[in-house]
């Protein structure tokens, strides 16, 4: 009964809000079942466009066949394809914690500290206000995942290292495009050239210097990782701010989940991971987002600017 | 408590992961050898010994399970001696006691990458073609290097030779013929499209034959490297063709097997297609051919391409069929079992490997 009375008590613009967030979350759940059921034919989707890049740099004098920039290129495309959600969790992010750090939320966070229900009305209400979405910010990780997934695989299927990989790798490759293009046919793209400035792709990478087996790419990885996370979370003044710990948990975290994975896996991917990182900061660069003072030693306690909506 | 579980979860999708793409060792299709006695089956991480009589472990290399793996067929020596190549994580060669299993060697012959194509061996002196692209001579007795030729890409298929030159065929499109005399490439011709079935070489050794992803079989002198003739397969061919008298056989991964004559090229069996790809080699037995598909069935013809009889062996089968004895020796993937043993008088399953 008590449930039934505080149902109707919700703000119906707050739950027209919510159902919306709600009917996106259900769509992005059809579009990863349907993806996690055509799992193959996902992968092959990136294993042929990173095989038309590498095909097509093969005609470009002085550059020639090379899978490294055939990576960094399908990095640069997939960044592009993907701007328009990256973008989205950025202005989210930023719009959230601007909330953080806005004196009328700070003082509803102070009025019902002890009445977490009336809190989440609010909370609710602001978010309606401000035209925050809180699934906007989580629903493009949620689509980068598999995307994650589907590349280590495409890079793997790629570099194949036994018959039975090149079997995988030969049956990925679709058969229409050479009837316009011979140059894209199985026959003609295999072997795939792995050699990559110091690099073979298909292995982890280790520089010799001094006598050391030094893992450079992994080291590059971690560094350009702890930079993106310094430079793309914004500063929080709200001591009541739960996600600005998590923000701080994160860009230590992040960076060390970085470095394993990087080390886990071939250099082709680590090269991916660095260029994604580095291109991340571009994007967050480009919308006058990037907060350079994070870098600097207790740059992170000065306060930003916060735009009033 | 926040924090423990984001960091849970950040680690959980690290090892999520890695668990989806990272591959500690090569993953393929087995490798199988026989002689009178055993049957030997590079499988995973080891090399098993399995007796012909019943079916039953001899021994097993090594004792416990590595990252190491096993892949490339074994090789028989003619001094009786078991030559075993790793594509894992040590990249070796060993001489094996093929009664124990034992090391012959004080140290094995080590590369910087992958033994996919198994060794050849001349006179005493071995050869072995690397994923690095280099061909290694060494010494039979001892494992010791005696010389290296960078060739090109990956090489995986296996060094044949007729006495005078190693036929090598790779990754890149080439099949290199080296003289060991000179230690370098005597001539070399373009196949079209990768190889990775060995070069085979003709009873008087005056000519080779291979097949490759360029969808065709080329016969080549052996002497100068021209091209005698091209035949068109459907599709890439895989396998290494095998000559039996004036007739070549060879099979594609569209499932179709290739009668040709060995003087013009010409398929004298227009359509003969088992029930799927085919990757494996032709077995020739004493009345005609065996085909195995990735299907999992084996298929007999004879000269004429008229089907004998067949088998289904059960799992996918990518590995070329071995006879010894009157058994036919059947390592198939993703089986109930590892090895099956075929009569080839009743064509029936004489035992499978691991025993149930």
């Amino acid at each position: 009964m008590t449930n039934m009375k505080q149902a109707r008590n919700v703000d119906p613009a707050a739950l027209q809000g919510m159902t919306s967030g709600m009917f996106k979350f259900v769509g992005v759940g059809v579009l990863l079942a349907l993806i996690v059921w055509r799992w193959n034919d996902f992968i092959a989707i990136f294993v042929n466009i990173m095989l038309w890049t590498y095909h097509g740099l093969s005609h470009i004098p002085f550059i020639g066949a090379s899978f490294g920039l055939a990576i960094i290129l399908f990095t640069i495309l997939t960044r592009v394809v993907t701007w328009p959600l990256a973008s989205q969790q950025m202005k989210s992010t930023q719009a959230m914690q601007e909330m953080q750090n806005d004196k009328e939320w700070q003082d509803i966070q102070k009025k019902y500290a002890k009445d977490r229900e009336k809190l989440a009305q609010e909370q609710m209400r602001i978010y309606k206000e401000r035209g925050i979405s809180p699934f906007s910010s989580c629903l493009p990780m949620l689509i980068q995942l598999p995307l994650w997934f589907a590349i280590i695989q495409a890079l793997y299927r790629m570099l194949p290292t036994s018959p039975l990989s090149l079997l995988q790798l030969a049956r990925s490759i679709y058969t229409w495009p050479e009837k316009f293009f011979p140059g894209l046919s199985a026959t003609s793209l295999i072997p795939i050239n792995s050699h990559f400035l110091w690099m073979d792709l298909s292995r982890p990478e280790y520089t010799l210097i001094l006598g050391f087996s030094i893992p450079l790419l992994v080291i590059l990885v971690g560094v350009t990782s702890y930079f993106q996370m310094k430079l793309t979370t914004p500063v929080s003044t709200n001591p009541n701010d739960q996600s600005a710990q998590m923000s701080r948990t994160m860009s230590v975290t992040m960076p060390l989940m970085y470095i394993f994975m990087a080390s886990s896996f071939t250099s082709g991917f680590a090269l991916y991971l660095l260029t994604s990182n580095l291109l991340y900061i571009a994007q967050y660069a480009m919308m006058g987002k990037v907060n350079w003072s994070n870098l600097l030693p207790g740059g992170s306690q000065k306060t930003p600017p916060i735009r009033k909506r | 408590m926040k924090r423990l579980a984001l960091f849970s979860l950040i680690a959980l999708t690290a090892v999520a992961l890695s668990a989806c793409g990272a591959r500690s060792t090569v993953i393929s299709w087995p490798g199988l050898a026989a002689d009178a006695n055993n049957a030997y089956f590079a499988n995973g991480s080891q090399v098993h010994a399995v007796r012909l009589s019943d079916g039953t472990q001899s021994w097993i290399y090594p004792d416990k399970v590595s990252t190491h793996a096993y892949i490339s067929n074994p090789v028989i020596a003619p001094d009786g001696r078991l030559l075993v190549g790793s594509a894992g994580t040590d990249n070796s060669i060993t001489s094996l006691d093929p009664a124990t299993g034992k090391e012959n060697w004080a140290a094995p012959l080590v590369a910087d990458s992958h033994w996919i194509a198994s060794p050849l061996v001349v006179g005493d002196t071995l050869y072995a073609a690397n994923n690095n692209g280099s061909l290694y001579a060494a010494d039979l007795a001892t494992g010791q290097i005696k010389w290296t030729l960078k060739l090109g890409n990956s090489l995986w298929s296996a060094p044949t030779s007729n006495g005078k030159l190693i036929f090598v065929a790779s990754l890149d499109h080439m099949l290199y013929a080296v003289d060991p005399a000179t230690q370098a490439v005597a001539w070399k011709v373009d196949l079209g499209g990768s190889s990775l079935g060995a070069a085979t070489v003709s009873a008087d050794g005056s000519t080779v034959y291979a097949g490759s992803f360029g969808k065709k079989v080329a016969a080549i002198d052996a002497a100068t490297g021209a091209v005698r003739w091209n035949a068109a397969a459907a599709d890439w061919v895989w396998g290494a063709p095998a000559q039996d008298g004036d007739t070549l056989y060879a099979a594609d991964i569209s499932g179709r097997v290739y009668s040709l004559g060995t003087t013009h090229g010409k398929n004298a069996w227009p359509d003969v297609r088992p029930d799927g790809p085919i990757t494996a080699s032709p077995l020739m037995l004493p009345d005609g051919v065996l085909i195995a598909t990735e299907s999992g069935s084996i298929f007999a013809y004879d000269r004429t391409g008229v089907e004998s009889w067949n088998l289904s062996i059960g799992g996918q089968i990518y590995t070329t069929p071995v006879a010894t004895g009157d058994l036919i020796l059947i390592a198939p993937m993703k089986a109930d079992f590892q090895l099956a043993a075929v009569n080839s008088t009743t064509h029936s399953i004489v035992w499978k490997f691991p025993l149930k």
